[in-house]
């Protein structure tokens, strides 16, 4: 049940059809990791707090510097040298006091995300690195919980949304890794991406819309151009091979 | 009527600025080759070695994933292939 004050605070959402009371009620009962909480992670964090999930849980083990400033909107001059979670946490609960924000330090890897994971709905990608996605993707499958990628490099960025045995996993997309690097990005860009992430996140929790399985949306800020391309289950997929097909 | 190379925008410096080059070929391993034969800078940009593509390169043929065995993929007249690279940052 909604309070009135969520009622007054949900008004104009509540007023789309395909969310309502009901939908507003989903999204409360709804729990989300953020899996980073940098330049993706913080327009993921800040709508997906605005639109009330009932739960987000954010994993990032760094700490705040300046030059994370141009684009990690979540963090301010104040919190250089704070931990990215404890800023965030701080920022999503003057935000929003009625959602829960757990804040968790550590460095995702293979032997802890199926923990950091667990009771989480989805798990969206905020990363700054190839490997560590991986470990997302690999752990989604095993949970049986949707993925919902994005990555940014300069003015450009993509999106893809996982559904476990229903659709193509970041795997069969890449043919193999690339070492962590220091990357070009532009605040806006991760914005836009961000924000297509939290949208894919809401229309999976509330089963409306189309999302974007077996296909990934490629933007072009410099040239402003969204181009989706299609994506197969590639049934020698190291990682969703062997799962067996749910549709 | 070839088959249309859409250059990303970080090789068109490889390209002399075109966005679109016009190649032939029966696959898309040979419309690269021919690619390559145009401007012969693209190919340190493909390519770890021969017949293998680096890691970040992408290969989409009529905007589907040509992935795994892109260069195998067959092509026709009035095909579409895009040379994406992989992003990683966030």
């Amino acid at each position: 049940m909604l309070t009135r004050g969520e009622r007054e605070r949900y008004d104009r959402q509540i007023m789309i059809g395909e969310i309502g009371t009901e939908g507003q009620e989903k999204l409360k009962r709804s729990c989300l990791a953020i899996a980073g909480a940098g330049g993706l992670g913080s327009p993921i964090a800040f709508y997906l707090t605005a639109a009330g999930i009932g739960k987000l849980r954010i994993i990032d083990h760094d700490e705040v510097t300046l030059s994370n400033l141009n684009r990690q909107i979540l963090h301010w001059e104040e919190d250089i040298g704070r931990k990215k979670v404890d800023s965030a946490k701080w920022k999503l609960e003057k935000l929003n006091s009625t959602i829960q924000i757990e804040a968790i330090a550590e460095t995702i890897n293979e032997t802890n995300a199926s923990a950091l994971f667990e009771g989480c709905d989805a798990i969206l990608d905020a990363m700054d690195n190839l490997p560590t996605r991986y470990v997302l993707n690999r752990c989604s499958i095993e949970k049986g919980i949707p993925f919902i990628h994005g990555a940014v490099y300069g003015f450009e960025g993509r999106v893809m949304t996982v559904l476990p045995g229903k659709s193509a996993c970041l795997r069969c997309l890449y043919r193999g890794t690339l070492p962590p690097e220091k990357f070009p990005v532009i605040g806006v860009v991760p914005a836009v991406i961000g924000c297509i992430q939290a949208t894919e996140a809401i229309k999976y929790l509330l089963g409306i819309g189309t999302l974007l399985t077996n296909r990934f949306l490629l933007y072009d800020g410099l040239e402003l151009t969204f181009n989706e391309f299609a994506v197969e289950r590639n049934p020698d997929c190291d990682h969703c091979g062997s799962i067996p097909s749910k549709e | 009527m070839g088959v249309k190379v859409h250059i990303h925008t970080t090789h068109r410096q490889f390209t002399n600025g075109a966005e679109v080059v016009e190649v032939e070929g029966q696959t898309v391993g040979e419309c690269l080759e021919h690619l390559i034969h145009q401007y012969p800078a693209m190919e340190k940009a493909l390519f770890a070695k021969k017949g293998k593509l680096l890691n970040h390169v992408e290969v989409y043929l009529n905007h589907a994933s040509a992935y795994p065995d892109e260069l195998l993929k067959p092509v026709k007249d009035g095909d579409e292939i895009h040379l994406v690279l992989m992003l990683a940052g966030g």
